[in-house]
C-alpha cells in the first residue's frame, strides 16, 4: 500500500520532469518556475471540484488548459527576455503565483484546500487506481514526445535551442514555437497538478515553491536533459531517494546538495544522457552482444 | 513619518546592494547566477560568531570572517566552477545547478555542525542613538551604514583605481580580448571570489548583528532576493546592483507602511523585477550585448 | 529582363549612425553581385535588412516584384531569400544530416500541426543525401555538426541555403577564415551555383575572389553605392582604388 503511494508520487514527478524536458531540454529555454504550474493545475482542479461541484473528469483537461494558457504568458515573456533575465523572471513568477495562492482567501490563503477523491463508475477512486491514471498519462505523454522528436515540430525546437538566429533564416517562427513548447510543457504540468491535488486530497501553497521547482529540474538534468529516459530515470532516482535515505535522514539534504555538485562537476550530461558514461559503456556492451550498430539505439 | 520610511527603506537597500554585491562580482567575470553566494552570507555569519565569542573583538570578527569566507570561495571557485564551465559545450544551466546544490548542502552542513538553534550575537554597541526630529536611526544601524559606505569604497577603490581592478574590468567587459592583451583572466576570477564570498559574508554578519540571530537556513530569503538584485541591476554591474538594492528597499518599505501586506515582503522584490523587465528587458543599467 | 531583388532609397540608422544612407540596387535572375567595401561600409547591414533581421528606417524592397521590406527573417527565408553567416551558425548538438533536413523543412513550420508530420521521411533524407554529396559532406553527415572543422562549416552553410531551394542566396563571406585550399573549394562551390543558373548576392572583402565570381560589383562607402559594374570596371575605378587605400592607410 505504502509502496504505491510512493508510485503515484514518483509519477508525478516524472510527468513533472518531462514536462519540463519540452521547455528547457527540447527547446532550451530557461524555466525555473515550473512548480508554479503544477500548482496552477492543482488549484484549479481544487476550486472546479470542491467549490463548484465539477466531476475531477471534467476538472482534469480544465486544468491542462488553465495551466497551459498561462504558460502562453510565461512563452511572450521569453519572446523579450532572453537566457539568464528569462531564469530569474521565471523564478520570479513562481513566487508570485504561490505568494498568490497564500494570500488570496479564493485559494484557501494560509489554509490550504482539501480536495475530495474522485468518483470512477460509481466507486472511490483508490490509490491503485491514481497509479493507473498517471501511468496512463505518462505513456500518453512519452508516446506524444516521442512523436514530437520525430517531427518538425521536435526539429524546430531542436533549431531554436541550438542558435534562434538559424532557426529563423529557416523559415522557423520562433516566437510561435517558443510559446507553443513554454504552453505544452506547463500545460502537462497541469494535469500532474490535478492528480497530484485529488491523490493527496489537501493542498498548501508551499507544495509548488521554488524548491519544487528546482527539484524538477535536478531530476530532468541528473537523469539527462534533452532525451526521453533521462528524466524518467531522474525523477525514479530522486524520487525514490527520500525513500531510500530515510535510515539517515539527518544526512538527507546534505546527500541531496553532494550528488548535485557532483553529478554537475563530473557527469553534467547526466547518468542517462547521450554521452554519459552510462550510456556509453551501455551501448558500448550491447553492440558486443548483438553487434548492432550504434546509431540505431542512440535515437 | 514617511522621511522615517524612505530612511528605513535606503537603509535595508544598502544592506540588500551589499547582500547582492558579491553574487554581481562572480557574475560579471565568470557569467554564473551563483545562488550559493547565499551560502557564503551564511557562512561568513556563523564564522563571524563564532570568532566573536572567542575574541570578543567585534571588528576582528568582521574582517577574520570576510577574508576567511573569501578564501573558501578561492576554493570553491578553482574546485568545483571553473572545471564546470570550462568544459566545452556545457549547458547555462548546469553551474546554476551546481550552486542549487552547494547551497543546500552548505545549508544543511551548518545545521549539523553549529546545532539548529538561533545563535544570537548578543553585541551592544557603544553608539547612542541617532534623533533628528521625528526621524530615529538606531547604534545597529548607524554601524551597519558606516561599514556599509567603507566597503563599497574599498570595492570602488580596487575596481577603479589598482592595476587589479583594472584587468578585472577588462576580463568583465570581454574577456577573450582581456586575455589576447596579457591580463590573467584566473586571477581576474579568483578576485571576483575573493571578493564576492567577502561581500557575502560581511552582509551575513551585518544581518546576524541587526537581528541579534544567525541560523542555518539565513540564506534562503537572500538566497533568490539576491537574484532579483543584480537581475534587475543588469547583471554583473556593480552600480546597477547598488541602485536595484535601493530601489528593492524602498519599494518593501513603502509597500509595507503604504498599502499594508497584500503579499508577502519577500514577493515585492519578483513582482518590481518582473515589472521592471517587462518594460526594459536588460535591467536598469545594461551593458552592451550582455 | 527578369528583376529577383529591387532595393529603392533603402535607409538603416541606428540612432546618429548612418549604416545604410539612400541605397538602390538591382539584381536580376541567373546573376551573381557582389558586394564590396571597407570595414564599416554597410554591408552586412545590408545584409540584414535584405533578410528581415534589421526593420529599415526608409526605403523599399521588392522580391520578384513583391514590397516585402520591414517582414521578419522567418518570412522572408520562406519567401526564397536564403542565407549563410559570416561567423558559422551550425545547429551544434544535432548531426549534419539533420542540419540539412532542418533546412530542408521551409516550408513545413506550420506550428502546432507540424507536430503530426514526420521529419525524416525516405523522400526528405534523400534530397538531404543528395545536397551533402554535392557539398562534399555526405562521409560527415551523423557527426554532430559542433564537432567538424571550420571548412566543413562553410559548406554546410552552403548546404543548408541550398536545401531551402531558394529563389535568391545571399553568402555573407564564405570564405573569411579559410585556408587558400579551403577557400578554393569553397570558389568552386559557388562557380557551380552559377552554372546552375542560381541567383547569388556575394558579400566578400576579399576582393580578388569578389572578382573571379560576380558578373556585377557594387561597391559601398559609408552606406552609399559609390560605384557599380563589371569586375573589370570597378577595378579600374578611382574612387573605388581610393576608398580601399584609404583603408590600408588605417592599417599602415
Amino acid at each position: 500500500m505504502y509502496l504505491i503511494v510512493v508510485s503515484v508520487n514518483i509519477g508525478i514527478f516524472i510527468l513533472l520532469a518531462l514536462s519540463l524536458n519540452i521547455i528547457t531540454g527540447y527547446a532550451g529555454q530557461a524555466a525555473l518556475g515550473h512548480a508554479a504550474f503544477f500548482g496552477i493545475g492543482a488549484y484549479t482542479s481544487a476550486i472546479m471540484t470542491s467549490n463548484y461541484g465539477f466531476s475531477f473528469w471534467i476538472s482534469l483537461p480544465v486544468a491542462f488548459m488553465v495551466s497551459g494558457i498561462v504558460g502562453i504568458g510565461l512563452g511572450l515573456i521569453s519572446i523579450r527576455m532572453k537566457d539568464d533575465f528569462l531564469a530569474i523572471t521565471t523564478i520570479g513568477v513562481n513566487f508570485v503565483i504561490v505568494a498568490l495562492f497564500q494570500y488570496s482567501s479564493f485559494f484557501g490563503a494560509s489554509l490550504g484546500m482539501t480536495v475530495k477523491k474522485p468518483m470512477f463508475f460509481g466507486m472511490r477512486m483508490n490509490t491503485s487506481g491514481y497509479l493507473i491514471l498517471i501511468t496512463i498519462i505518462i505513456i500518453i505523454t512519452c508516446y506524444f514526445i516521442h512523436k514530437m522528436n520525430k517531427s518538425w515540430f521536435g526539429l524546430a525546437l531542436s533549431s531554436i535551442r541550438n542558435d534562434e538566429m538559424v532557426a529563423s533564416s529557416l523559415g522557423i517562427d520562433v516566437n510561435k514555437y517558443k510559446i507553443l513548447a513554454f504552453s505544452l510543457g506547463t500545460a502537462i504540468a497541469g494535469i500532474a497538478g490535478a492528480v497530484y491535488a485529488h491523490h493527496m486530497t489537501f493542498i498548501y501553497s508551499s507544495d509548488f515553491a521554488f524548491t519544487v521547482s528546482i527539484g524538477i529540474l535536478s531530476m530532468v538534468v541528473i537523469g539527462g536533459i534533452g532525451t526521453i529516459r533521462g528524466p524518467i530515470l531522474g525523477a525514479i532516482l530522486l524520487g525514490a531517494a527520500p525513500e531510500l535515505f530515510r535510515f539517515f535522514a539527518d544526512y538527507r539534504m546534505i546527500v541531496y546538495g553532494g550528488l548535485l555538485v557532483l553529478m554537475m562537476r563530473f557527469q553534467p550530461q547526466g547518468i542517462f544522457g547521450n554521452d554519459s558514461f552510462i550510456t556509453r559503456n551501455f551501448i558500448q556492451a550491447y553492440k558486443n552482444i548483438f553487434k548492432k550498430k550504434v546509431g540505431d539505439i542512440i535515437e | 513619518m514617511l522621511l522615517q520610511q524612505l530612511v528605513n527603506g535606503i537603509m535595508i537597500g544598502s544592506v540588500y546592494a551589499l547582500t547582492a554585491m558579491g553574487a554581481t562580482l562572480i557574475y560579471g567575470i565568470l557569467r554564473i547566477l551563483d545562488i550559493a553566494n547565499a551560502a557564503a552570507y551564511a557562512v561568513g555569519a556563523y564564522l563571524g560568531w563564532y570568532i566573536y565569542t572567542l575574541t570578543n573583538n567585534l571588528f576582528l570578527a568582521f574582517f577574520l570572517a570576510m577574508i576567511l569566507t573569501g578564501l573558501i570561495g578561492v576554493l570553491v571557485e578553482k574546485y568545483i566552477y571553473l572545471p564546470i564551465i570550462s568544459k566545452p559545450n556545457v549547458i547555462t544551466i548546469v553551474p546554476l545547478i551546481t550552486s542549487v546544490g552547494l547551497f543546500t548542502l552548505t545549508g544543511d552542513l551548518l545545521r549539523l555542525i553549529a546545532g539548529p538553534n538561533v545563535k544570537s550575537l548578543g553585541v551592544k554597541l557603544r553608539i547612542g542613538v541617532l534623533q533628528i526630529g521625528n526621524l530615529r536611526i538606531n547604534p545597529e544601524w548607524i554601524f551597519i551604514i558606516i561599514l556599509t559606505a567603507l566597503l563599497f569604497s574599498i570595492l570602488w577603490f580596487i575596481l577603479n583605481k589598482t592595476k587589479l581592478g583594472l584587468a578585472w574590468r577588462a576580463t568583465a567587459s570581454d574577456s577573450e580580448i582581456a586575455q589576447a592583451m596579457g591580463v590573467n583572466i584566473n586571477v581576474s576570477m579568483a578576485l571576483s571570489y575573493i571578493l564576492g564570498y567577502g561581500f557575502a559574508a560581511s552582509a551575513g554578519i551585518m544581518v546576524g548583528l541587526l537581528y541579534n540571530s544567525i541560523y542555518p537556513t539565513m540564506g534562503d530569503i537572500p538566497s533568490y532576493k539576491m537574484l532579483a538584485i543584480i537581475v534587475l541591476g543588469g547583471l554583473g554591474n556593480p552600480v546597477g546592483t547598488v541602485l536595484a538594492g535601493l530601489l528593492i528597499g524602498l519599494s518593501e518599505t513603502l509597500v509595507a507602511a503604504y498599502i499594508g501586506s497584500i503579499m508577502p515582503r519577500d514577493v515585492i522584490a519578483f513582482l518590481v523585477l518582473i515589472i521592471v523587465l517587462l518594460v526594459k528587458p536588460s535591467g536598469l543599467i545594461s551593458k552592451k550585448n550582455a | 529582363m527578369n528583376e529577383v531583388l529591387r532595393i529603392e532609397g533603402l535607409k538603416m540608422y541606428f540612432g546618429g549612425l548612418k549604416a545604410i544612407d539612400g541605397l538602390d540596387i538591382s539584381l536580376y535572375r541567373e546573376e551573381t553581385l557582389g558586394v564590396i567595401g571597407p570595414n564599416g561600409a554597410g554591408k552586412t547591414t545590408l545584409f540584414n535588412v535584405i533578410c528581415g533581421v534589421l526593420k529599415p528606417t526608409e526605403g523599399k524592397i521588392f522580391l520578384n516584384g513583391e514590397e516585402v521590406q520591414g517582414k521578419s527573417s522567418f518570412e522572408m527565408a520562406r519567401k526564397g531569400v536564403a542565407r549563410t553567416f559570416q561567423i558559422s551558425k551550425p545547429l551544434r548538438d544535432i548531426s549534419i544530416l539533420d542540419n540539412v533536413v532542418a533546412s530542408l523543412g521551409i516550408n513545413e513550420y506550420t506550428g502546432f500541426k507540424s507536430l503530426f508530420k514526420k521529419s525524416h521521411s525516405k523522400e526528405t533524407v534523400d534530397k538531404a543525401m543528395m545536397i551533402l554529396r554535392r557539398t562534399g559532406l555526405e562521409d560527415f553527415k551523423d557527426k554532430k555538426a559542433g564537432e567538424v572543422s571550420l571548412g566543413y562549416l562553410r559548406r554546410l552553410e552552403i548546404a543548408r541555403a541550398l536545401a531551402i531551394n531558394p529563389l535568391l542566396i545571399m553568402l555573407d563571406e564564405p570564405c573569411a577564415g579559410l585556408s587558400n585550399f579551403a577557400i578554393n573549394e569553397v570558389i568552386e562551390l559557388i562557380m557551380q551555383l552559377k552554372e546552375e543558373g542560381k541567383t547569388i548576392v556575394l558579400i566578400e572583402h576579399n576582393l580578388p575572389i569578389s572578382m573571379k565570381v560576380c558578373d556585377r560589383i557594387v561597391v559601398l562607402n559609408y552606406g552609399q553605392k559609390i560605384a557599380e559594374g563589371t569586375p573589370k570596371e570597378i577595378q579600374s575605378n578611382q574612387e573605388v582604388i581610393e576608398a580601399y587605400l584609404g583603408e590600408d592607410d588605417d592599417f599602415a
